[in-house]
């Protein structure tokens, strides 16, 4: 069903606006990042890079700790989407596949978590990690990001559990599989698109969280990438703005990536599991 | 050989593994009133403390660690480098917890006051005279007290000079200021003169919500920002005195400046170097940053000069003195080496390489440290009539609700002064009660 | 609307239960909750609890420091009741949360279904684009966004002065209309890649047959949209839209860090950042948890009409 030459004509206009709009403040970002500060907040703005450098860039990666920062955050928002993806299919199988009591009240109580305020929690959240003795360490941030997206999670993932028709379970299971066995050679691969969207929220949540990280990782050693960047941004001397926004160029290609790889599989997958919902 | 190879990489590894993990966790915590018995004073240990942002040399660091490790054996000292943004956050949830406080940590003015009334840190009058008694300087040790007792002390001071183009001040026949009136004037003449013809030119840059400049004329004209009436404080911005301070904060903002009306003062070196700004009032490191490669114009530097913003009688007005406390962390299992610490970092040595570095030292013996050239003598004069923010325990709300940033905004808008103050006064009583 | 039946343990036989494995299951739909459960409850309930504990206390930093904490009831919930300001700042939420949401949810509406008309190239251009604005880290987000409109060296002053009008030295932020303009523009552009990706893909599973049948028909592309796309995508709607207006109701980051760049403060407080204020600002723990509790009660209401179908639908 082609559209008609006109209305091509008129969505590509509409399609360059929007590349405009959304395209410029990233555009903006990159070409900020070669340029020294005294350009940047300045009468003229300087819309091309000419004679910019790699200085910034340079002195962050020379700064020390970004690698380290790198790899702490990776750490945590790897393990995040992994852990939160295993317990939330587990969990939108149990809510989606089978009827117990109790089950309506923890789907009403996962939609209402998610309606609450998390800037006041997060000494709370302090309290219950040294209690624990996880303060400092990838793990405990880890424990507190992945119950902060766990509930969107289940609640994406249900729709999406619900929407593959119990039928290839079953054939499954007639043919002697093991339950369990039948939801992981079946259920799972058909999954694959929303859990993709899933990982994907998943991840820019851990890796972009700034105050709980903040507070949490007290040593050097484990500050996460927008702690790290925050470095730059507060000196008494004057915010260095050059490195601000190459480190933040920086921290926004693992997302890019991540993001290209699976794009295709994530539309899919985010529209069949609204549908469902 | 193996034996011994295998052992050797096990005590290796353990030493490793324990450098990487915590500081072992005391047993009993130190409540925050007196210095410990003498047995925790012989053990050694680590002592972290917390400095933030950029203020302090790398040379006033190795001093402090070297000194210490060299005067307690088996000690060590780690600087953990703190961001401003974001500090108070990290106090209320470190400093109250066992097992994360650090030792000795550096605070701002107001966060010293914040912190000592709710008991975060230790009390320290035992200490203070073996740490120069009278000659600290006395308004931090205020700003740090409470009932009688110190909890923090001052650490380095810095008050803000007014930078001036001196060549845009010739070219306009203007001659540096002597009195408060003199001043205003000046600013006015050169706004209108706006001899290199720039768009948007101040002559003086002052931006709507910068509380912390505009308080220096309130207080030249005899009035406060809160006041203290047998034991309740108020807000005293309707005082006849604030009033008449204020009147001249409204001129300076509307016939003086072209900064923008709700701007803050966090960038004054940039409207400097664009040329927009024919004076501004900083804090004396600006001056680095208005001749850095990076940051600013080193070109501007014959054209830069200093004075301290003149008051009404003749001598320096009263400006808001800025700089850091340092306090002992009232939880802290190592009271004894944290004091140390503090000792080394009011020593006259480390004192002097901070006065190098143009920080004001902690005593006031020492001002003369910073030198005499025409930024340490504007410096050195500021300082001595500077003061500090109302010594309210509530004062850290009224800074966090940004009451006075809304207010100075409303007052550079041109609103009226008097209905203006009448509501703020009744905003800063309510949260300082 | 799931088109599945759940397998019914408790009320016995039904279409999909299998025979002879009833008992085995009893258990399992627990054990499968369990994990997401435990740590939900380990991460998220005990500083969920302390927080309603909280606000029915008397809590400031001296209670952080020990001081032991004053029981006070309804007390902080009184007084937030008959702080004018509170309602002030909510209705002023309300009426931002709603606005946002809705150019959000038709900006990206309009998005989706214009891409499918667009030129494959065009098209990939523009998702291309759509996923770098998602994928931008806030910081930079916000911080190139107040670059840019900045009242003294903002590139937007900067074009417009150079187009003919006399803004330079225009401060957006200065009056809360303005500023909360200049805030939709950064939440709209933050949000609608989410929107447009979710509901572009939702569209692109609407039956074919179904269009060209009222092709056939004559229809023209207007009443195409309206009566087979729209209806075929209105889950999708729903559910974006719910997100749409919690995330809204919320907003904090965005609010804070323009509050800090110009214009007044308590003329442009949310419940987001009123809440943080009193927490963090004033050390008024107590008192926050109260208002984020608030927070929540408004929440639910405002999305009492999703709540109850989807509760409904459950059965």
């Amino acid at each position: 069903m082609k559209p008609s030459l006109p209305a091509r004509i008129l969505a590509n206009a509409v399609g360059v606006v929007v590349i405009l709009a959304a395209g410029f403040p990233v555009y903006w970002m990159v070409n900020t990042s070669f340029l020294p500060t005294r350009a940047i907040r300045a009468s003229e703005p300087t819309w091309v890079p000419f004679g910019g450098s790699l200085d910034n860039y340079v002195r962050l990666v020379q700064a020390g700790d970004f690698t380290q920062a790198l790899w702490v955050s990776l750490q945590v928002a790897v393990a995040t989407v992994a852990i939160a993806l295993v317990f939330a299919f587990l969990a939108a199988l149990a809510v989606a596949r089978f009827r117990f009591l109790g089950r309506k009240f923890f789907i009403v109580v996962i939609l209402l978590i998610q309606m609450i305020p998390a800037e006041g929690l997060f000494i709370s959240q302090y309290k219950l990690l040294e209690g624990i003795h996880l303060l400092n360490t990838v793990a405990g941030l880890t424990l507190v990001y992945v119950a902060t997206v766990l509930p969107f999670t289940i609640w994406t993932l249900r729709g999406f559990v619900a929407g593959i028709p119990a039928e290839l379970e079953e054939s499954a299971l007639v043919d002697g599989a093991g339950s369990v066995r039948a939801f992981f050679a079946i259920t799972l691969p058909l999954l694959a698109p929303g859990l993709v969207a899933t990982g994907v929220f998943g991840f820019i949540q851990a890796w972009n969280e700034f105050t709980l990280a903040l507070v949490v990782m007290n040593s050097e050693a484990m500050h996460t990438l927008p702690v790290w960047l925050h470095s730059f941004t507060n000196t008494n001397r004057g915010t260095d703005w050059g490195a601000v926004m190459a480190g933040s160029t920086l921290m926004a290609l693992p997302v890019i990536i991540f993001f290209m790889i699976v794009q295709g599989r994530m539309a899919s997958g985010m529209v069949s599991g609204a549908v469902k919902g | 050989m193996k034996i011994r190879t295998g052992l050797g990489l096990a005590v290796a590894g353990a030493l490793a593994l324990s450098a990487c993990g915590q500081p072992a966790a005391t047993t009993a915590p130190v409540p925050g009133a007196t210095t410990t018995p003498a047995a925790s004073a012989a053990a050694p240990a680590n002592i972290r403390v917390w400095l933030n942002g950029t203020d302090t040399p790398q040379e006033a660091r190795d001093f402090l660690k070297k000194t210490f490790e060299a005067q307690n054996a088996g000690s060590t000292l780690t600087i953990e480098e703190q961001q401003w943004t974001g500090l108070v956050d990290k106090l209320t949830t470190a400093l109250s917890s066992d097992s994360q406080t650090p030792d000795v940590v550096e605070v701002g003015n107001t966060q010293a006051a914040t912190f000592t009334t709710v008991g975060a840190f230790a009390d320290v009058t035992a200490d203070l005279a073996g740490w120069g008694g009278d000659d600290l300087l006395p308004g931090f040790v205020a700003a740090g007290s409470v009932d009688g007792k110190t909890f923090a002390v001052p650490y380095y001071a810095g008050s803000k000079a007014v930078f001036y183009r001196k060549d845009l001040f010739e070219k306009a026949g203007l001659t540096i200021p002597t009195t408060m009136a003199e001043f205003v004037d000046t600013a006015i003449k050169l706004k209108a003169a706006n001899p290199d013809k720039t768009k948007n030119f101040s002559g003086f840059w002052f931006p709507g919500k910068d509380w912390r400049n505009a308080v220096a004329f309130i207080w030249d004209a005899g009035g406060d920002l809160a006041t203290n009436t047998g034991g309740a404080w108020a807000g005293a911005l309707s005082a006849s005195g604030s009033q008449a301070g204020l009147a001249t904060v409204q001129k300076l903002f509307t016939e003086a400046s072209a900064a923008p009306k709700d701007g803050d003062e966090a960038d004054t070196w940039t409207p400097f170097c664009e040329g927009q700004a024919g004076m501004i009032s900083a804090p004396g490191w600006v001056r680095g940053l208005i001749l850095s490669e990076e940051n600013g114009c080193p070109d501007m530097e014959k054209n830069l000069g200093v004075f301290a913003l003149p008051g009404s009688d003749g001598s320096s007005a009263p400006v808001l003195l800025g700089g850091s406390n340092i306090a002992v962390a009232a939880k802290s299992p190592n009271q004894e080496l944290a004091r140390k610490a503090v000792t080394i970092m009011l020593s006259t040595e480390y004192q002097t390489i901070l006065a190098k570095a143009g920080l004001t030292p902690a005593k006031v013996s020492l001002a003369s440290l910073l030198g005499d050239d025409e930024s340490a003598k504007a410096t050195i004069a500021a300082a001595s009539n500077a003061r500090l923010t109302p010594a309210a325990a509530g004062w850290a709300s009224v800074e966090g609700a940004m009451i006075l940033e809304d207010f100075m905004v409303n007052v550079a808008k041109g609103g009226d002064i008097a209905a203006l103050a009448a509501e703020v006064d009744a905003k800063i009583t309510d949260k300082l009660k | 609307m799931s088109t599945v039946q759940p397998l019914d343990l408790a009320a016995g036989a039904s279409g999909t239960a299998l025979p002879g494995r009833r008992r085995r299951f009893r258990g399992l739909p627990y054990g499968l909750l369990l994990p997401a459960v435990a740590v939900i409850i380990v991460a998220l309930g005990y500083p969920l609890v302390r927080q309603v504990w909280l606000s029915f206390h008397e809590f400031g930093l001296k209670q952080q420091f020990g001081q032991p904490a004053e029981w006070v009831g309804l007390a902080n919930y009184v007084e937030l009741a008959t702080d004018p300001y509170l309602w002030e700042v909510l209705g002023r939420s309300v009426l931002f949360c709603l606005v946002n949401a809705a150019v959000t949810l038709g900006l990206g509406l309009f998005i989706a279904l214009v891409m499918q008309a667009m030129s494959a190239g065009v098209r990939i251009a523009t998702q291309a684009a759509l996923l770098l604005a998602w994928a931008m880290p806030v910081l930079a987000v916000l911080t190139v966004w107040q670059w840019m409109f900045d009242t003294t060296y903002g590139v937007v002053n900067w074009a417009l002065t150079a187009l003919g009008g006399d803004f330079s030295g225009h401060s957006w932020l200065i009056e809360p209309l303005s500023f909360f303009g200049i805030a939709t523009l950064i939440i709209v552009w933050m949000s609608v890649p989410f929107v447009a990706f979710t509901v572009y893909a939702g569209l692109t599973q609407v039956s074919t047959d179904a269009i060209e049948a009222a092709m056939l028909d004559g229809a023209g592309t207007l009443a195409r949209v309206r009566h087979i796309m729209l209806p075929a995508i209105k889950p999708v709607l729903a559910v974006v839209g719910l997100l749409q207006i919690v995330w809204d109701l919320r907003v904090f980051t965005q609010i804070y860090v323009l509050q800090r760049a110009g214009g007044t403060a308590s003329d442009t407080n949310l419940l987001g950042t009123y809440v943080y204020r009193l927490g963090i600002g004033e050390g008024s723990f107590g008192m926050a948890a109260a208002v984020a509790m608030f927070l929540l009660a408004v929440t639910i209401v405002l999305t009492s009409p999703y709540l109850v179908t989807m509760f409904r639908q459950e059965d």
